[in-house]
């Protein structure tokens, strides 16, 4: 029990008339790696909003490290250690590759990489000083993930980190994020197959606000239910 | 950036020489219009520390130099205060500081932001300005209070009479130049860049454990801070107080001044009041209706043409002509 990070708990949430999740749960272990997919509009998003405290759920609860994260402010949940990666691209286009690493870091609790270790590990280097509106998609999405490396998370939330990418920036960022995994633990939505192909982690399947399926992605790629919902339309 | 820090530093050394260099070719007179509009300079920076940094306008910023004057005019014509102007202007730094803290919590913490903010702060100003006239016991109404003493104080057993034009002027430019400096300090440094950051995408900047609704409160109260600072002086010079000093014409020039002069730049909105004051004098004198006109379309002109100000006249004409050029 004592390894458990994060646990979601029979979470629900209801926009006006429409029941946009229902009994879901999850728990995510410390250094652990997992998946949620499912095809658009099954909540994936929405469930992580009320992963990271930005959604109040409407029944269920959330627990990081023992703690109701359910509507704390949310540089209060940054500073817990969550990190997130916005689904669209959201670095701070006025400000250098440089000054935009500097910013996640003055905001975490205690940094541990350097400047030039954030900008190595995401491929930055020699754009320390391009502004961050003039990077291309991808740059600016794994800018976005060395901005949230930046502030030491335990848990990395990534909201379809590949989304806009070239095949080959995908498989890249899939082996950033298994070199990473050692570290803390990361939850990712993805739409991507050949993305969770790659990490090949535990998977667990939304469909319509329910979970249809979980477990390793090889039983699920296997799993016929999954193939009709989702992958059988791609 | 390391280019343009060493710019806006070279402009601000020619600046401060040519203010240490102005008593020398100037007049009593000339010293005094001067230091004036240096005051109303200190005041145009104090709008644009916020409003640079941030991109959150405040309509109502001459509520802060009101606050500050009345506060200054009220400490110093009280005969029981035994520090006279110092304390003066101590009480008008704090009481704008009081005042921004309590407006500026509920609408940074309450989401307010962007246009909302403007038209909120809008309101503040007209109801200081209106409690100015109204609050006559206290404020002394439309006619305001008069009779403020200059400052005075001892440096090194010397006497300093602000009263005369030479220590007066002398006093505000420092003031003017270290304020100045220390904004600039704080704005280009870690403080600025975590404001820009929120400026692009708040919730960004959230999301990294950035408290963004306290900087951006923390930023305005000294931005009103400084604007009540420069009220003080103001009328500790003038040595009369009046409801104008709050009211909706000073914050509206006020954002003229900064929009002219460079908005993020803290140097350009002093030179900008510095100037437009000078053509105001100039262009009344011989025809008072044409310069509202004028101003109008100097505004509207700049917005359109030189949209960082005029200080950024240089960069634009080296853009242009590198345009055709390419072209």
């Amino acid at each position: 029990m004592s390894d458990v990070l994060l646990q979601a708990e029979n979470v629900g949430i209801r926009f006006g008339g429409l029941q946009a999740l229902e009994g879901l749960n999850l728990t995510v272990r410390d250094k652990e790696l997992c998946c949620i997919i499912g095809p658009n509009g099954a909540g994936k998003s929405t469930f992580l909003n009320v992963l990271t405290g930005t959604l109040r759920p409407t029944s269920g609860s959330v627990h990081f490290l023992g703690r109701d994260i359910a509507g704390l402010p949310l540089h209060r949940i940054a500073r817990l250690g969550i990190a997130r990666k916005f689904q669209i691209p959201s670095v701070f286009p006025s400000l250098s590759v440089e000054d935009n690493l500097k910013v996640a870091r003055w905001g975490a609790p205690s940094p541990a990489r350097t400047i030039g270790e954030l900008m190595g590990l995401v491929a930055l280097t020699n754009r320390a000083a391009t502004l961050a509106g003039e990077l291309a998609h991808g740059q600016k999405q794994w800018l976005e993930i060395g901005m949230a490396l930046a502030i030491e998370p335990r848990l990395l939330l990534l909201d379809e980190p590949t989304a806009g990418m070239t095949p080959q920036e995908t498989l890249a960022t899939a082996e950033m994020l298994l070199r990473l995994k050692g570290e803390f633990s990361i939850v990712a939505v993805e739409h991507d197959i050949r993305f969770v192909r790659a990490l090949n982690c535990e998977t667990l399947v939304l469909h319509q606000g329910r979970l249809l399926r979980s477990g390793p992605f090889r039983d699920i790629e296997a799993d016929e239910m999954v193939r009709d919902v989702y992958l059988g339309r791609r | 950036m390391i280019a343009r820090d060493r710019n806006w530093l070279l402009i601000f050394v020619v600046c401060v020489a040519l203010a240490i260099l102005y008593p020398f070719l100037a007049d009593g007179y000339q010293l005094t219009v001067i230091r004036d509009a240096l005051i109303f300079g200190l005041f145009a920076a104090s709008l644009d520390f916020f409003w640079g940094r941030t991109g959150i306008l405040c309509f109502g910023h001459a509520a802060f130099f009101g606050i500050g004057g009345y506060v200054m005019a009220l400490v110093t014509l009280n005969d029981a205060n035994p520090f006279g102007g110092l304390l003066g202007i101590v009480g008008a730094i704090a009481g704008a500081a009081f005042v921004a803290a309590i407006i500026g919590y509920f609408l940074f913490f309450g989401g307010i932001r962007g246009s909302y903010f403007t038209i909120v702060t809008l309101a503040m100003g007209v109801i200081c300005q209106q409690a100015a006239v109204s609050w006559s016991s206290v404020t002394g109404g439309d006619s305001g209070l008069i009779g403020i003493p200059p400052i005075e104080f001892d440096v090194g057993g010397r006497n300093v009479d602000l009263s005369q034009d030479l220590p007066s002027y002398i006093f505000v430019s420092a003031i003017v130049a270290v304020v100045v400096l220390a904004l600039w300090s704080i704005s280009r440094g870690r403080w600025g860049t975590v404001l820009t950051a929120i400026q692009d995408n708040e919730v960004r900047a959230a999301a990294l454990g950035h408290n963004a609704p306290l900087r951006l409160l923390v930023t305005f109260i000294l931005s009103a801070a400084i604007a009540g600072l420069a009220g003080a002086l103001y009328v500790c010079m003038a040595g009369l107080v009046a409801p104008d000093l709050s009211g909706l014409l000073l914050s509206t020039e006020v954002i003229v001044w900064v929009a002219v002069g460079g908005r993020g730049t803290l140097l350009g909105p002093v030179l900008g009041a510095i100037f437009i004051q000078r053509a105001q004098q100039t262009i009344s004198s011989f025809n008072p209706s044409l310069w509202p006109l004028l101003l109008g379309c100097v505004f509207v002109i700049i917005v359109f043409v030189l949209p960082d100000g005029i200080l950024s006249i240089h960069a634009r004409l080296r853009s242009l002509f590198k345009g055709r050029r390419q072209a």
